[in-house]
């Protein structure tokens, strides 16, 4: 009986809903255009106090630096731990820290480290080098099963420490080290006097783990952790006995208290910055929000500091382990680098960048970016796009299009087929894989693309199931004679045919030899030139494919002042301490 | 107006079967300079102005109003693609891959509910008319079933099972678990119906003529419960929709290049993307469309019964 | 109604056991682990240290064993992925998913039921109609879309906050500002779950009001001179109840799927966005918790339902008792 106007009423019902959301958007479009900017009112800039608030996305598993490596657990580390020298992420000199000063000897075997005096913990228990000691101790020790231990290692050999009195640090080297002291910014230091005990007990790896109280989680740094509430927020305030002084002799840091916030969600962390409840994020904008934040970055409430170039690069590679390819037909071209080069040749680096960064790119041929100014060689093999000569090398290797279909087969018929893995929810990565998908297709190469969670893809990496990966590796240092455990066929981010026990080709072999060579000499610039030699020789058989390098992005509200930026992570609070707000938040009663 | 809601119904099936024919567009062809073009709008005269990239950062275009192109149906506008909903953030466009994923999204709900009232008819007919302890324990089994936290279920079967998968095998993978999740409630009304169909003199007179148990199912118990079956359909349908489109929106459905309703939302995750944006919701709009077409075919079922 | 109560119990008991155990095994069974996560640049040796450390090295039996040996003593293990007893970690996700779920029931009631007694009680007219065009038209979206499309039109407008359940500035906030702040965050999720519900809601109340209508002794009511007000309020609406207090058991049902999806999209930190990352991360004992709480919800949300039918319905109670 009423079922006539029940139809009519839900087909205007919806015709209404549409043609509101038509208008309202045309009409959002037109006000977009005209932006009405609203000038901040900035208060007098008070460089003292304020609070600073940020976001994570996941929560630290645990506090120890020392046996994790998480983001979480790095930042906690560098707000709140110490190490004796630190490199500047900006300059990237090397800086006193806890040792104020330090001497080489001639042999540059042993280095003297004199620690500053009057540190203490903020318990109030002095720091010594009774700390330093222990630190190394439990980093060597293999019950603690430390993640710092491989980058604390000469050629595999520990260096030897000792500690003639309380301020003074002697570590001798097993052989001469080109980065020399900057080795131990890859060290952090642990308190004794709160870990001794659990590395006694060969249950260090499970000190300090995500519920350890407030209380013992003792700071030398600039902030301490003072209130964790687990799934929303850690809080951490101003250590009252941090030892730095800034240039008028004032103490830091600047700032009373930085509060991270838990935000699983990358987009919802975007939001959170539009709307100004986060003064920053812990990593850059991605291309396609750059957009999104312009609007705010017009009404000067967010600023977009251009970092320049990033020193990582996502990184294409074949499996290159002999053993995946024994019984696979494919392998006789696979492992080829005419292969390599072959798909080197067919992607248009620049059509890339505008794909998959929306422009802000650049390209680049190896796996150190422009971004890393001292060790970027210009002078490497570039393969400059060109499907002729892709095809030309293609059919070098007996692939031919044999059959009716639009793929390429070997003379036995197998068909030019690979597999790519790539991590889920990275959105320049799944762009960047569906590009190379694309760019292949006309070659006659196809590419099978699987996104897949981060855990499965490193599983898959380390136990060598894969034909090829499209990923982002961060190197974690920008001297090449620290991250040895990628350039080094035994290394453990030897991403391509991991942890080899003899070379598996010539030219890696050659590479062992110089890059041992690069970090065993002392003169910088033959440090330059061997590494240019080793980035030459990478060009030339493209163990892994770069294609371009991102421009890093990172949105800061306004009210945040005097960050100094880097391309290293974390971009902006490796230096926390020197970091102020404007108008401080009005203090508001605490809630208990 | 029920012919007209199954007219709608129909008429989305055919549009998803016939996706080939009607896309302008292959589903996975992206136009590389065209990352998030907005909706062309058509002139009058059928034809549009294409756009041309004004900032690639901020993916702004203008529409040349000096040039056109045809509509992609008529003729070759080879010099510009022409995007009549928007293009995604691969520059494909978002009309083919709504049809095609039409296909795929529509076609697996078909599938799974087809299993789902197949099985629990099967199932719920041999209960009722078996009955003992086989009907016991097949209703118990759909009881628990039916108490599941059925999303909760699905997540951890997909997520448990590899990642890597073809888009096929991921099609049959996710309709059985679908059926496996479904079937207990269409089992419990025709176990009922046939409980008590079963004594019926009809269902007798075919017993003493010597019918088999299959034969009596098959033939006089189950065509009992038509009615009941093709409600339960309309219900199931609607909610596998939706179900895929969840599975994929959180990565656990199909792979990227595959286009389907699920997939094409996992891109609106991105609030930011969404607002300037919103012709990537799309898909939601055409969830949206297909269960108001079966929500007014169950309703007006209810009218009935009711008056 | 005791002895009926009991066997729902032990029927829910029955159900968090197999859910959680079988959630266990299966995570188990599935490629990768907790490790995986932080293998690279760590080596082989220190990796399957951390897998000793966290007893995944034993076999699938042994730590299905020690599980439930913990479970027996109500201690479901310590969630890998944040180093947290399951227990505490599960309760306040928990909480925070009720909230969103007690919060689209009463929103869904409150829409539902009034406008389900006022379109049931008139048999034409436009105000029925159109309620009834926009109750169809609401069982049609679902939370997945409702969700989506709310948080769309708050990007575009600025008028509610997206995304979390409190601001970020929620440390140090009085009372009253926190509380304001949560219930800033609350209405899109709560409006995307609530909207299918009150929309299911209304259709029954309103096919159930207009059957007791026609029952004789409402008409005998009304033949008694009481207005049709009263005698909705009197007699037809207690008498339509039943099916609308059995449609509860069967929203909470839904409320817990539907809540997953909206959790995800608005970022609700709640059991379902937790499941999420537990399964994601493949952190056994968080994974077995979840499905395990998933359940207990469910079985409670039956068991009120059949305690409200109960006292809505003496013949329920009788039948418990034979």
């Amino acid at each position: 009986m009423n079922r006539q106007p029940r139809l009519l009423l839900s087909v205007l019902l919806l015709g209404a809903v549409a043609f509101a959301g038509w208008r309202w958007w045309s009409g959002a479009q037109e006000r977009a255009g005209n932006g009405n900017e609203t000038e901040l009112v900035i208060s007098e800039v008070n460089p003292r106090g304020g609070t600073l608030t940020t976001s994570l996305r996941s929560e630290p598993r645990s506090f120890n630096r020392l046996v994790m490596q998480a983001v979480p657990t790095e930042l906690f580390s560098i707000l709140t731990q110490g190490k004796l020298v630190r490199v500047n992420r900006s300059t990237q000199e090397v800086e006193p820290s806890l040792a104020e000063k330090w001497s080489v000897s001639a042999d540059n075997l042993t280095y003297t480290l004199t620690l500053r005096d009057g540190v203490t913990w903020s318990d109030g228990t002095p720091f010594t080098s009774a700390d330093a000691l222990f630190s190394f101790q439990a980093v060597y020790d293999p019950k603690a099963a430390s993640v710092l231990t491989s980058g604390l290692l000469i050629n595999g050999v520990p260096l030897k420490v000792s500690a003639p009195d309380a301020r003074t640090v002697v570590v001798k080297y097993p052989a001469p080290f080109g980065p020399g002291i900057r080795l131990l910014d890859n060290l952090n230091i642990a308190p004794k006097h709160k870990l001794q005990a659990a590395l006694a007990a060969g249950k260090f790896a499970a000190a300090w783990a995500a519920g350890t109280p407030i209380a013992d989680l003792v700071s030398i740094g600039p902030f301490m952790l003072t209130r964790y509430e687990s799934g929303q927020r850690l809080v951490f305030d101003r250590n009252p006995r941090y030892w730095k002084k800034d240039a008028a002799g004032q103490p830091l840091p600047y700032l009373d208290q930085v509060i991270f916030e838990v935000v699983p969600d990358q987009n919802a962390e975007l939001v959170r910055l539009q709307s100004g409840q986060l003064d920053m994020l812990q990593q850059q904008v991605r291309p396609e929000d750059i957009a999104t934040l312009r609007p705010l970055v017009n009404q000067k409430k967010l600023q977009l500091l251009e970092l320049g170039v990033g020193a990582d690069a996502d990184v294409f590679f074949f499996n290159l382990r002999p053993a995946k390819w024994a019984k696979d037909p494919r392998g006789a071209w696979l492992q080829r680098k005419e292969f390599r080069q072959a798909i080197s040749h067919a992607v248009d680096r620049e059509a890339f960048a505008n794909t998959v960064f929306l422009g802000a790119g650049v390209p680049i041929w190896g796996p150190v970016t422009p971004g890393n100014k001292n060790w970027f060689s210009p002078n490497v093999t570039r393969y400059p796009f060109s499907l002729e000569r892709a095809r030309a090398l293609l059919t070098g290797l007996g692939l031919a299009n044999r059959d009716a279909d639009e793929w390429l087969e070997d003379e036995k018929g197998t068909e030019a087929r690979f597999s790519v893995l790539t991590y889920r929810g990275n959105s320049s990565l799944e762009r960047s894989v569906a590009v190379l998908r694309d760019d292949l297709k006309p070659l006659g190469i196809a590419v099978d693309v699987s996104a897949i969670e981060q855990g499965a893809l490193v599983d898959r990496m380390l136990g060598g199931d894969f034909d090829a990966i499209f990923f982002v590796y961060s190197a974690s240092s920008l001297d090449p004679a620290m991250s040895l455990d990628f350039w080094l066929s035994s290394g453990s981010a030897h991403i391509w045919n991991i942890a080899q026990k003899t070379p598996a080709t010539e030219w890696e072999r050659e590479i062992d030899q110089l890059m041992l060579k690069q970090a065993a000499t002392i003169d910088e610039a033959e440090r330059k030139r061997i590494f240019d030699q080793v980035q030459q020789i990478f060009a030339a058989n493209l163990p892994a494919l770069y294609f371009v390098a991102p421009r890093l992005y990172m949105g800061v509200s306004t009210r945040v002042g005097d960050v100094t930026p880097s391309i290293m992570r974390p971009q902006l609070l490796w230096d926390a301490e020197h970091i102020t707000v404007r108008q401080p938040a009005p203090s508001k009663p605490a809630s208990q | 107006m029920t012919r007209r809601a199954a007219l709608f119904v129909l008429a989305l099936i055919v549009f998803a079967v016939s996706s080939p024919l009607l896309a302008p567009y292959e589903p996975g062809r992206a136009f590389r300079d065209y990352l998030h073009a907005p909706p062309m709008r058509p002139q009058l005269s059928g034809v549009v102005h294409p756009l041309v990239l004004a900032d690639r950062l901020e993916q702004r275009y203008e529409a040349d109003t000096t040039r056109t192109v045809p509509l992609p149906w008529f003729g070759a506008g080879l010099d510009a693609p022409v995007f009549l909903l928007g293009s995604d953030s691969f520059g494909r466009d978002v009309l083919s891959r709504l049809l095609y994923g039409a296909r795929t999204s529509i076609g697996l709900a078909l599938m799974a509910t087809l299993g789902a009232v197949t099985l629990g008819a099967l199932a719920g007919a041999w209960a009722g008319y078996r009955g003992g302890w086989i009907d016991e324990s097949v209703m118990r089994v759909a009881d628990f079933v039916l108490v599941l936290p059925v999303i909760y279920v699905v997540l951890v079967l997909r997520a448990v099972l590899p990642l890597v998968l073809p888009a096929s095998t991921v099609f049959l993978l996710v309709s059985w678990i679908f059926v496996a999740v479904g079937w207990p409630f269409v089992a419990k009304g025709v176990r009922a119906i046939v409980a008590a169909e079963r004594d019926r003199e009809y269902v007798q007179a075919a017993q003493s003529l010597g019918a088999g148990p299959a034969r009596i199912l098959v033939h006089h118990l189950i065509p009992a419960c038509a009615g009941y079956l093709i409600v339960q359909a309309t219900l199931l349908l609607p909610a596998f929709i939706i179900a895929e489109a969840t599975l994929s929106f959180v990565g656990l459905g199909f792979p990227d290049p595959v286009a389907s309703w699920g997939t094409m939302l996992a891109e609106t995750a991105n609030i930011g993307s969404v607002a300037r944006f919103p012709w990537t919701l799309a898909p939601a709009a055409a969830i949206f469309a297909v269960v108001l077409g079966t929500n007014l075919l169950t309703a007006d079922h209810d009218t009935k019964n009711d008056r | 109604m005791g002895r009926y109560l009991l066997r729902r119990l032990g029927f829910a008991l029955l159900l968090v056991f197999v859910v959680s155990s079988s959630a266990l095994l299966l995570t188990q069974l599935a490629p990768g682990d907790i490790t995986s996560d932080i293998a690279l640049g760590v080596d082989a040796e220190t990796r399957e240290r951390m897998r000793v450390e966290l007893g995944l090295d034993r076999p699938i039996a042994v730590q299905y064993w020690s599980w439930l040996s913990g479970v027996a003593r109500l201690d479901f293990g310590r969630s890998l992925l944040y180093s947290r007893p399951v227990t505490t970690l599960l309760s306040e996700r928990a909480l925070n998913t009720a909230v969103l779920a007690t919060a689209a029931i009463l929103l869904a009631t409150l829409i539902g039921l009034p406008l389900g007694v006022y379109s049931g009680s008139r048999a034409r007219g436009l105000g029925p109609a159109i309620v009834r065009a926009i109750s169809v038209a609401g069982l049609s979206v679902p939370p997945l879309v409702g969700s989506l499309f709310l948080v769309f039109i708050a990007a575009r407008t600025g008028w509610l906050p997206v995304g979390g359940m409190t601001s970020a500035s929620g440390v140090d906030m009085a009372w009253g500002a926190w509380l304001a702040d949560i219930g800033s965050h609350m209405p899109i999720p709560v409006m995307a779950l609530a909207l299918p519900l009150a929309a299911s809601l209304e259709r029954l109340q309103s096919q159930a009001i207009a059957g007791a209508n026609r029952e004789p002794f409402v008409a005998a009511s009304r033949a008694r001179g009481l207005t049709q007000r009263e005698s909705i309020v009197r007699h037809a609406w207690p008498a339509s109840l039943r099916p609308v207090l059995g449609l509860y058991g069967v929203m909470i049902g839904s409320l817990f799927s539907g809540s997953f999806v909206v959790e995800v999209v608005t970022s609700w930190p709640g059991l379902g966005r937790l499941m999420y990352d537990a399964l994601r991360a493949r952190d056994l004992y968080l994974v077995a918790g979840c499905a395990a709480s998933g359940a207990v919800f469910l079985a409670l949300g039956t068991l009120v339902a059949d305690v409200l039918l109960a006292i809505a319905d003496p013949r329920v109670r009788a039948e418990g008792r034979s």
